[in-house]
Parts: structure tokens; C-alpha cells; sequence
């Protein structure tokens, strides 16, 4: 690397890094890091949604792809939905014999999960991250994106965890928080919104249900329908409407990805290495080109 | 240097755009500008060929959504051929794809016009 004439050496060209919803899919973005890093394209910022949030956090306390890899899996296994929420169910088939909570409605036992959190983030505070870290979640009240800036990690990703139906919602500041992918699937605005230049988004529709057999499928493909028309929405609108370079990463799995296919987790992630690797030239002109602008004009030749 | 090649070929009121190349923000105006320099002369019925287009980014769609609204707003339309899978997925996860009509190859994107101009 060079250094200019002061002596100081040129800042590491950087991008923001976003990864939206996805359940374990979003390990893709632990591929997409490495590559990043191994061509010298440091992150100067990372937003995570949803089962993103784990991913971006991961990202933003530089674990290498190895120890990513080791956290996600033991992080993610398939006890941590196991068991039902007995109460919540009653709470539905007899509200008023059992009462109804808002914050403690989610069919699953939320336990095992937020203790997995405890043990894999403890008390590390958002702000206190290498890498500044953005975790979103959803207003329930006003359905408004929220961006989680400062407080407990754990609580943070579990809040924008918080799928409707299965996980209760999370109380944080006086607002009940659920699920991030609720309000924005792939919340690249949230990177617009503090000046990011160049945007690497690594975003996933939600996976049509196979064969619906079970109230449960049903919600889920009523879920799926929506929230894939919202990441349209939001994503078309925040391409169109922003100067903002968005590299849109969406690797591609020859396998089907199931919610704890944790055994996937290194193919997932070199899904997303491979993805990546095929923007890194394109990136890397890019960020040289943002340094000392060049406008080539259109080579056109017409024939008939 | 980073450019776009572009070839244009014409079939009765039909233009064809060939485009080789990644559509980004270095790549972006120099499809405006092709796009833009065969609506200025009249030739507003367009078909880009994506055949050889790697890939597209959101400088690369909204350079398409500008060209598609110029065309459409004197009559015309842009419409798009041969989209490799990776560009369709960003026009995809854009909703792209529901307003800017795609055809599997060139000739079915001439033949629209005819079909339904």
C-alpha cells in the first residue's frame, strides 16, 4: 500500500455491508465477509434483519470465517424451537379463561433460544462492536422499522428474531419489537440513511411452502407472499431513489435450505464466497474509480 | 477503462441494443446514452439484449427505469431479451420484472411489437 506525502497511508477502500432476513441462509454473508477481506475492502459498516442480525453481528466483531463458521453452528440448532409454548396456545383456544399477553404470545418456548443468545454474544452492547453494527427490527405498535443502535446485543437479535406467531415479541425502550423482515426484509435504507456510498446487500425472498398440510404452512406461505412483495417494493424504491451503489449478492443454492439444515452451514457459506467473488473485480474498480472519478462515453457501433 | 460495447441493429421499426458488459455505476450512463441516442432519433420501439450481460447493479436499473419511462412517454417501449439468470434475479428481487416486459430471446422480443405494439 502506498502512502501519500504526508507519510499517511490511503484509507482501505470500504463498502457497508447488508444482510437481510433468511434463517440460516444468511451464513452467505460470512463467505461474502471473507472475500471482501481477503481482497483488501474493509466494511465500515454493518445492518442486520432478522436471522441477519446474527450474521452482521458476527461480521462486526471480526470473527474470521473459521470462528463464524464454528459460532453459527453451534448457535443454530433445531432444539431452540422445539418445544411449544403450552400457555400461548391456550391463550388462543381460550383467551378468556387463559388471558392474552402481547409480550409473552409466541407459540414456541422462547427459553433455549435467548439463552443461546446469553451464550454466544454474553453482554456485549451493540456500540461497543468493532465494526459499527445496525440490527432492525419492527415496531408492533406502528409497524415502523426500528434501528437498535445501542443496548445488549443478545436482546437485540432476539427482538429482531421475534417471527410472528412463533416468538413473542421483545420489549425494548417502551416499544414491543417484533420480527425485523416485517418492515423492510433487506433494510439497505438503514445503510443510505448514515451516507453509505457503496452497498453490498446480501437479501433472500422467503422460500414458497412445498405442500401446505398444516395451519402452520399456511401462515408461513402467507408470510412468504408478503414479505417477498415488500422486499420488492422497498428494494426497487431505495434503487431507484438513491444515488447509493447497491451490489445486490444473492448466491445460489443448488440444494434446497431447510430453517436447520446446520450441516449446510460451510456450503452456505461458500455460496456466499462465490457470490461475492464475482463482484470483486467490479468492486474493486469501483472504489478506485470513486477515488479519481472517470467518465468513459458509450462506444456505439451501429450496423445493419 | 471500463466500458459497455454495444451493437444496434435495426428490424423494420425495431431496434435492437446489444450490450456486452456488467451494468454498474462506471458502466451505467453509457447505457443511457445508447438507449437515449436511438429514442432521440425516433427509434422509440427498443430491445435490449441482455444475452451478454453479466450483471446488473441499481445504477444499471435505474439507467434501465429512465429509458423504459422515456420510451413509453413517446409511445414506444424498452423491452428486454436473453436476461442471464443473475441479472434476473436483481431485476426480480426489484420488482423490475413486473413492469419492464422480458422475452427468453431476441426474435420473441421483435416479434411483441407485432404481436402487440
Amino acid at each position: 500500500m502506498s502512502a501519500d506525502v504526508a507519510g499517511t497511508p490511503p484509507a482501505a477502500p470500504k463498502v457497508s455491508l447488508v444482510i437481510g432476513s433468511g434463517s440460516v441462509k444468511c451464513a452467505a454473508a460470512i463467505g461474502v465477509a471473507q472475500v471482501l477481506d481477503e481482497a483488501g475492502i474493509g466494511i465500515d459498516r454493518v445492518v442486520g434483519c432478522s436471522a441477519g442480525a446474527i450474521f452482521a453481528t458476527l461480521v462486526a466483531q471480526r470473527n474470521d470465517a473459521a470462528t463464524a463458521r464454528k459460532r453459527t453452528v453451534e448457535l443454530w440448532t433445531k432444539d431452540l424451537t422445539a418445544k411449544g409454548n403450552t400457555r400461548a396456545l391456550l391463550s388462543v383456544l381460550a383467551p378468556k379463561l387463559f388471558g392474552f399477553s402481547l409480550g409473552r404470545f409466541g407459540l414456541r418456548d422462547d427459553r433455549k433460544l435467548n439463552e443461546r443468545l446469553l451464550e454466544a454474544f454474553g453482554d456485549l452492547n451493540i456500540e461497543d462492536t468493532p465494526v459499527p453494527l445496525h440490527i432492525t427490527a419492527t415496531d408492533f405498535g406502528t409497524g415502523d422499522l426500528v434501528e437498535l443502535r445501542t443496548g445488549p446485543v443478545a436482546r437485540a437479535i432476539r427482538a429482531s428474531l421475534a417471527i410472528p406467531f412463533a416468538f413473542s415479541p421483545v420489549e425494548i425502550d417502551g416499544r414491543q419489537l417484533v420480527d425485523g423482515y416485517l418492515s423492510d426484509p433487506l433494510p439497505i435504507s438503514v445503510a443510505m440513511k448514515h451516507g453509505a456510498r457503496v452497498i453490498v446487500a446480501v437479501g433472500f425472498e422467503s422460500p414458497v411452502q412445498e405442500n401446505i398440510a398444516s395451519a402452520g404452512r399456511f401462515a408461513f406461505q402467507l408470510s412468504s407472499i408478503m414479505s417477498n412483495n415488500l422486499l420488492r417494493a422497498r428494494f426497487s424504491f431505495h434503487s431507484v431513489a438513491h444515488h447509493a451503489e447497491v451490489i445486490t449478492i444473492i448466491p445460489e443454492f443448488a440444494e434446497r435450505i431447510r430453517l436447520f439444515d446446520t450441516a449446510k452451514v460451510p456450503y452456505i457459506i461458500e455460496a456466499g464466497a462465490e457470490a461475492a467473488r464475482s463482484q470483486i473485480d467490479y468492486l474493486r474498480r469501483l472504489l478506485s474509480a470513486d477515488a479519481a472519478p472517470a467518465h468513459p462515453t458509450a462506444v456505439l457501433a451501429d450496423s445493419k | 477503462m471500463t466500458q459497455l460495447d454495444f451493437v444496434a441493429t435495426h428490424h423494420e421499426e425495431v431496434t435492437v441494443i446489444s450490450v456486452q458488459g456488467s451494468v454498474d455505476s462506471l458502466t451505467a450512463d453509457q447505457l443511457t446514452e445508447a438507449l437515449g441516442s436511438q429514442v432521440s432519433t425516433g427509434r422509440i420501439r427498443l430491445v435490449a439484449d441482455f444475452g451478454a450481460v453479466e450483471y446488473t447493479s441499481s445504477a444499471g436499473l435505474r439507467s434501465l427505469l429512465g429509458s423504459v419511462k422515456e420510451s413509453r412517454r413517446l409511445g414506444g417501449d424498452l423491452r428486454m431479451a436473453a436476461v442471464q439468470p443473475a441479472v434476473l434475479r436483481v431485476l426480480s428481487l426489484s420488482g423490475f420484472a413486473s413492469i419492464i416486459k422480458i422475452y427468453d430471446d431476441v426474435a420473441s422480443a421483435i416479434a411483441s411489437y407485432g404481436a402487440a405494439a
